[in-house]
C-alpha cells in the first residue's frame, strides 16, 4: 500500500498544476492576511485583531486548501480514464480496491500536506502582522491547543468535500462534474440548511454538519445539533459514498 | 506440454448479448500464438477478460495453474500486457513511468528496469519526458513495461500500430528471441494478417465470438500451381479428365497439382498444341484462407462498447 501511494504521490508531484495549487495556496492565505490587516488599519480596532486572536483561529486556512484539495481528489481517479493510463495500471498484479484505496488515501494527506503549509504560512503572518493585545501570550498552552483544535474542525470540511469529490469522479469518471458539484455543494449547501431549518429533515442533511467549526463559533446553521451527532450523520454519509466508489470502480469493465 | 494459459469455457454476456461464446483455448510455453478475427468478433473482449480489465460471466482463465478467479494478484503476477497503443503518464519521463509500474510488481530490481531499458534500446531517452517520445518510441517502453517482471506470458492487443517497418521487423525478430530464449508463451492479436503469418507458430482464429479455428503454422498446407495456357478452355478440360480441380484466377488457372505432377502436365499441353505462358508454384496467403474462414468482412452485429 505503501508503494501505490509513493506512486500517486510521485505523479501528483510531477504535475505542474500541483505546484501551481500550492503557490496558490500560499498567496491567497497572505493575502488574506494582509487584507485582515488593512481593515484593522482601516477601521481602527486594533483590539479585535491581536496576534493570539488571530492565531487561535486559523479556520481560513480551510476553505482554500479544501478548493484545491476537491481539484485534485476530483481528478485522481477521472484522469488515469481520460489518459488511458488506467488499462496499465489495473492490468498489474494489484487488486482495484487497493489501487482505489491507495488514491484516497493519497487526496486526503495532499489535504493534510495543504492544511499544514497554509496553516504554517498563517502562523507566520500572523507573527509579523499582528501585535498581541493587552495581557496576551501566545507563548501560553491554550492559545495553540485552541488553534490547533480549529484546524482540525476545519480540516473535517476538507475531507468530507474532497471524499465527495472523490466518489463522483470515479464514479462518472468526469472530473469536471465531480468538481462542479462538489463547489456547488461547499457553497449553496449552507444556505439550503438554513432555508430547511425549521424541518426536521435540514438534521439529517449533509451540508447541515459540513462545518464542525461551528460548535467553536456558535454559528449554528440548525439549532440544537451536538457534536457526536453531527460526527456520526457524517460518518454515515462518508461510508455511503466510499461504498458507491468502491463497488463501482471495482465492478467496472474498462474499455477505454 | 502444459499449457501456461487455459481459457475454459470463457464467456462474456453484455445486455444479454453473448459477446464471447465458450471460447477454450490453451497457450503453451515458447510459442507465439495469434489471434484473428474480424472487427468485432471479441478479441479485444477476450483480451480484457484475460487480464483483468473485464470480467467474465461464465467460464475461467487459469495462468500457470492458478485460476484468476481465486488469486488474482498471483495469476497476473506472471502476464506482461500491452493493450492497444502503451498510454503512458505524459509528465513524467519514461524512467519514472517505468519505476511508477516497478513499484506495482513484485521484486523488480533497479537492475532490472535498467536491463529492460538497455534491451529495448531506449537509454538514450529514457530519462526524457514521455510527451516528447515518437509513437515507436512509446511502443518500446511499452513492451519494457511489460518485460519488467520478466512475465511467462506475454499479451499484446496490436502491439505494432504505429510502428515503422523497421521497427515491426525488430518486434517480430524481439518477440521471437524471448520465446525461444526464455520460454515465454505469447500471445498477440492483430489486423495485420501478414504480421500475424510471419510471426506466430500457431493461429487462433474467432467469429462472432466463438472460436472457428487453431492450427498450427508449419502445418503442410495444399499445393497450388498457377497455370496461364491459351485456349484457356481446352486447358481447363483437360486438367479436369485429369482429376484436379480448377479454378480460374487472375488470367489464367489455379490447380491443386502436386510439384511431380507437373512435368507430365505442360508436357501434355505441349503435345496437345497448347501455349503456355506461366507455370509457377501458388500460395495461398493467410489473407486468401482468413477471408475464406470468415466468409470476407461483414462486420458481426456491432456492440455497445
Amino acid at each position: 500500500m505503501l508503494k501505490l501511494m509513493q506512486n500517486e504521490w510521485m505523479k501528483l508531484w510531477h504535475k505542474k498544476g500541483t505546484w501551481v495549487m500550492t503557490g496558490i495556496l500560499i498567496i491567497i492565505t497572505a493575502g488574506m492576511m494582509g487584507l485582515m490587516k488593512w481593515i484593522s488599519i482601516q477601521q481602527d480596532m486594533g483590539g479585535n485583531f491581536t496576534r493570539a486572536g488571530m492565531i487561535q483561529d486559523p479556520s481560513s486556512v480551510g476553505g482554500t486548501v479544501l478548493l484545491l484539495t476537491v481539484i485534485v481528489a476530483a481528478g485522481i481517479v477521472a484522469s488515469e480514464f481520460s489518459q488511458g493510463t488506467i488499462k496499465m495500471l489495473l492490468t498489474r498484479p494489484v487488486k482495484r480496491w487497493k489501487i482505489l484505496l491507495s488514491k484516497f488515501l493519497t487526496v486526503n494527506v495532499f489535504g493534510m500536506f495543504l492544511m499544514v503549509i497554509g496553516y504554517a504560512v498563517y502562523v507566520l503572518l500572523a507573527l509579523l502582522l499582528f501585535k498581541s493585545g493587552a495581557g496576551e501570550s501566545i507563548s501560553s498552552w491554550s492559545v495553540w491547543s485552541k488553534s490547533l483544535y480549529m484546524l482540525l474542525l476545519s480540516f473535517g470540511n476538507v475531507f468530507i468535500t474532497a471524499t465527495f469529490a472523490f466518489a463522483i469522479g470515479s464514479v462518472f469518471r468526469s472530473s469536471s462534474l465531480a468538481i462542479g458539484l462538489s463547489l456547488f455543494i461547499y457553497f449553496t449547501g449552507s444556505t439550503i440548511s438554513a432555508i430547511l431549518s425549521r424541518y426536521e429533515i435540514a438534521k439529517y442533511l449533509l451540508f447541515t454538519h459540513m462545518d464542525l467549526t461551528q460548535f467553536e463559533t456558535g454559528m449554528m446553521l440548525v439549532p440544537d445539533l451536538t457534536m457526536p451527532f453531527s460526527l456520526a450523520v457524517l460518518a454515515v454519509y462518508i461510508i455511503v459514498f466510499l461504498v458507491i466508489s468502491f463497488t463501482t470502480f471495482v465492478k467496472r469493465d474498462v474499455t477505454a | 506440454m502444459k499449457p501456461v494459459v487455459e481459457l475454459k469455457n470463457l464467456s462474456k454476456t453484455i445486455r444479454s448479448k453473448k459477446i464471447i461464446d465458450n471460447l477454450n483455448l490453451s497457450l503453451y510455453p515458447g510459442q507465439i500464438t495469434g489471434f484473428l478475427g474480424p472487427n468485432g468478433a471479441g478479441k479485444t473482449t477476450t483480451i480484457r477478460m484475460m487480464v483483468g480489465l473485464m470480467k467474465q460471466t461464465g467460464g475461467d482463465i487459469v495462468i500457470d495453474g492458478v485460476s484468476l478467479r481465486d488469486d488474482f494478484e498471483e495469476g497476473l503476477s506472471k502476464v506482461g500486457v500491452i493493450v492497444e497503443n502503451p498510454e503512458m503518464y505524459k509528465f513524467m519521463s519514461g524512467y519514472k513511468n517505468l519505476i511508477h509500474f516497478a513499484r506495482m510488481h513484485k521484486g523488480v530490481t533497479k537492475e532490472r528496469i535498467d536491463e529492460v531499458v538497455r534491451q529495448v534500446g531506449m537509454q538514450n531517452r529514457i530519462h526524457e519526458k514521455v510527451g516528447t517520445y515518437s509513437l515507436g518510441m512509446r511502443q518500446r517502453l511499452g513492451l519494457a513495461q511489460a518485460l519488467l517482471h520478466s512475465p511467462k506470458f506475454l499479451i499484446l492487443d496490436e502491439p505494432t500500430n504505429g510502428l515503422d517497418p523497421a521497427g515491426i521487423r525488430e518486434f517480430r525478430q524481439y518477440l521471437r528471441k524471448i520465446a525461444e530464449a526464455e520460454g515465454v508463451s505469447v500471445f498477440v492479436s492483430s489486423h495485420m494478417l501478414s504480421e500475424i503469418e510471419q510471426m506466430c507458430d500457431r493461429i487462433a482464429i474467432i467469429q462472432n465470438g466463438k472460436l472457428i479455428d487453431i492450427r498450427e503454422m508449419s502445418d503442410a498446407r495444399e499445393s497450388f500451381y498457377y497455370i496461364e495456357a491459351t485456349p484457356a478452355e481446352k486447358a481447363k478440360q483437360m486438367l479436369m479428365d485429369g482429376g484436379f480441380t480448377v479454378e480460374a484466377f487472375k488470367d489464367g488457372l489455379l490447380v491443386n497439382a502436386e510439384q511431380h505432377q507437373i512435368p507430365g502436365l505442360v508436357e501434355s499441353f505441349i503435345a496437345e498444341g497448347l501455349q503456355v505462358f506461366a507455370v509457377q508454384p501458388h500460395r495461398k496467403t493467410l489473407e486468401d484462407e482468413f477471408l475464406e474462414m470468415t466468409g470476407g468482412g461483414q462486420i458481426a452485429e456491432a456492440y455497445a462498447k
